[in-house]
């Protein structure tokens, strides 16, 4: 990633967001990797304390996002993001548990980017994650509206 | 209402019937008889009557024959003569009658056989007047009649006449009393009767009210009861409902939250997996390094390098971090096969008409390699059609020939029959096979989830059995199984040959 985009983690389980960033950094991905251990924390950086997301104007985001949060559930913080102007142009990877077809076809049609359902099958989900850091590498990110 | 008490209805009902049939019964006959009775006593009275008239009508022509003699024995006109002897030849046929009329009676008899002398001296009196009168001696005519009037004839004419009479009129008095009564008797007998008969109409109206209005508030209380049994129903089978998709979505999230630590202890195994390979890659480097010349290169020639205390410590390392792995291995597909059992339950049975035999044929055809495999021989009967979920039907059946195949004896060519038939709506299908059995100790425990039986040296969850009774009863039919260890197994699936989702599956 050439420009300076900042990866927003929001994972509650912290192995998995250890697993995570690991997996990425071996991929070659040195971007700033901001983790959110609950969904209030998460939401209250993403939209700022008035809650409009004005403090991220100009910023290029990628949002990791995991569903099953402990105080909110991933879709509703996927439709706060989708529905922000400041911040619907950043891409929202769903990296979760959950492979129930019905919530994946929901989080498309919120407007996520990419969904993938964590593997337990350690090689397979050391191997997805690396492929998504390779992703990051190459893709290409607008900063938030202006 | 107790049967006791409806008998004792029944009972009464039926005495009341009786007793309005006895007492109509009764006024009839006495009516019959009563009126029987006035007719006779009015005849009676009638006869009395009679018998007076007939005294009057004979003392009249006597009177008369006395009148016209007197009259010709003074005027000696023809027309006395004439009158006379009319008056004379009607007092016989008279006393005739009343004899006739009065014979039934002993005390007026008697009178009549009194009265009959003097009325015939009388009447030669006449004869020996009317001769001296002729002869014109009137002087023996006259002496006569003076005889005759002042004789006992008359008097005794008059005395027994008088007796008649009186007797006739104390019978008259008597039967016309008896006549009054009869009939007094006889109203009062239609009166009461009648009373009665209102009266028992009026008690079995009573007591058909009465029962109906009990049928009506026993018909109102099964009303109710029906009504509070049907709302019953309707809350179990709603609470029941509630229950499973708790039950289901219990399992779902379980499962669903058990991978979520699954996926950091798989993952930090394989990380502590690598570590340790790092570990001792680099302490064999370490061991061998020459007194004289810079450490070996950290590679896998370094790790085959180990001393053999460190070797062993190496294998140990990797023995129980296999034995972890496999756990979760096993763990995670466990898991996955509740996740599968749950959707399974989620998903939405479609009935379709389905061909049995051809979708046997095409089960059969995708496990041909694996029967061929176990020297087996798959037979299928004549099997019935039936309308049911096409995708549960496939697994019901290959998990079930699946299983006939897997559990072969070994050594023994299989043989495996399936047959079908119908019975009351039902279709019966039955998966024989001639493998190693079933222990009957065991034959409920493989329909458990996760449960196995019998040597264990065959893949497998312990789900096939529990998911494939799951669908069954689903599909509204039932499941069971006779089996004799080394001898074969034989699963018998019922199945309703309609079945339309709205009997079993309403909320799913």
């Amino acid at each position: 990633m050439t420009q300076p985009v900042t990866i927003i983690m929001i994972e509650d389980d912290e192995g998995h967001a250890r697993l995570i960033e690991r997996n990425i950094r071996r991929s070659g991905v040195n971007n700033e990797i901001v983790p959110f251990a609950n969904g209030t924390d998460a939401t209250r950086y993403l939209f700022g304390a008035d809650g409009n997301g004005l403090a991220h104007k100009g910023n290029a985001l990628l949002i990791l996002l995991d569903l099953n949060l402990p105080d909110m559930t991933g879709i509703d913080i996927l439709r706060r993001i989708k529905e922000n102007k400041y911040l619907k142009a950043s891409p929202v990877v769903v990296l979760t548990t959950t492979d129930d077809s019905q919530e994946i076809k929901r989080c498309y049609e919120l407007g996520c980017n990419v969904y993938i359902t964590k593997p337990v099958n350690y090689e397979n989900f050391a191997n997805a994650i690396r492929q998504l850091g390779l992703f990051f590498s190459v893709i290409q990110i607008p900063a938030a509206a202006t | 209402m107790t049967p006791d008490l409806r008998r004792r209805r029944a009972l009464w009902q039926i005495l009341l019937f009786a007793a309005g049939l006895l007492v109509l019964t009764v006024i009839s006959a006495g009516s019959v008889y009563l009126v029987n009775k006035a007719r006779d006593d009015n005849a009676s009275v009638i006869h009395t009557i009679e018998v007076e008239n007939q005294i009057h009508t004979l003392l009249l022509e006597i009177r008369r024959a006395e009148s016209s003699a007197s009259g010709f024995l003074l005027t000696r006109g023809p027309e006395f003569w004439t009158d006379h002897q009319a008056a004379v030849a009607g007092v016989p046929p008279h006393l005739n009658r009343l004899v006739e009329l009065t014979k039934d009676n002993p005390a007026q008899a008697e009178s009549v056989r009194k009265l009959r002398p003097a009325v015939e001296t009388r009447l030669d009196q006449f004869t020996r007047e009317m001769n001296y009168i002729e002869q014109s001696d009137f002087a023996r005519a006259s002496a006569l009649v003076r005889e005759a009037a002042a004789g006992d004839t008359t008097s005794t004419i008059r005395d027994a006449a008088d007796a008649m009479l009186r007797e006739e009129q104390r019978l008259f008095t008597l039967r016309s009393a008896n006549a009054n009564n009869s009939q007094t008797l006889a109203a009062s007998l239609t009166g009461i009767g009648s009373g009665l008969v209102v009266v028992l109409a009026l008690i079995s109206i009573w007591l058909v009210r009465r029962s109906a209005a009990i049928r009506d508030e026993a018909e109102a209380r099964l009303r109710d009861a029906n009504l509070n049994l049907e709302t019953t129903v309707d809350e179990r089978t709603a609470d029941l409902r509630e229950a499973n998709n708790e039950i289901q979505r219990f399992a779902y999230i379980v499962s669903h939250d058990l991978r979520s630590p699954l996926v950091n202890i798989m993952g930090f195994t394989s990380e502590l997996e690598e570590l340790g390979n790092d570990i001792f890659r680099r302490i064999g480097s370490l061991t061998h390094v020459p007194a004289d010349g810079p450490p070996l290169a950290m590679n896998d020639a370094a790790a085959s390098a180990l001393e053999e205390p460190d070797k062993q410590l190496s294998q140990d390392f990797s023995e129980a971090l296999g034995f972890i792995k496999s756990s979760i291995g096993k763990m995670d597909r466990l898991i996955s096969a509740i996740l599968n059992l749950t959707r399974e339950g989620r998903r939405e049975f479609e009935p379709v008409r389905i061909d049995t035999g051809e979708l046997i044929e095409t089960i059969v055809a995708t496990v041909a390699h694996q029967a061929a495999e176990a020297q087996a021989e798959i037979r299928v009967g004549e099997l019935p059609d039936i309308v049911s979920d096409r995708l549960a039907l496939e697994q019901i059946f290959s998990n079930l020939i699946d299983n006939a195949i897997k559990y072969l004896k070994a050594g023994v060519p299989g043989e495996i029959v399936l047959r079908g038939r119908t019975k009351l709506g039902y279709a019966i299908f039955e998966i024989s096979d001639n493998g190693r059995g079933i222990d009957p100790k065991d034959h409920q425990r493989i329909f458990d989830l996760f449960r196995r039986a019998g040597l264990q040296d065959k893949p497998g969850q312990g789900i096939g059995l529990a998911h494939v009774r799951a669908l069954v009863r689903r599909l509204g039919g039932t499941m069971s199984v006779s089996s004799e260890l080394n001898v074969g197994s034989t699963f018998t699936i019922t199945l309703p040959i309609k079945w339309n989702a709205s009997n079993r599956d309403r909320n799913q």
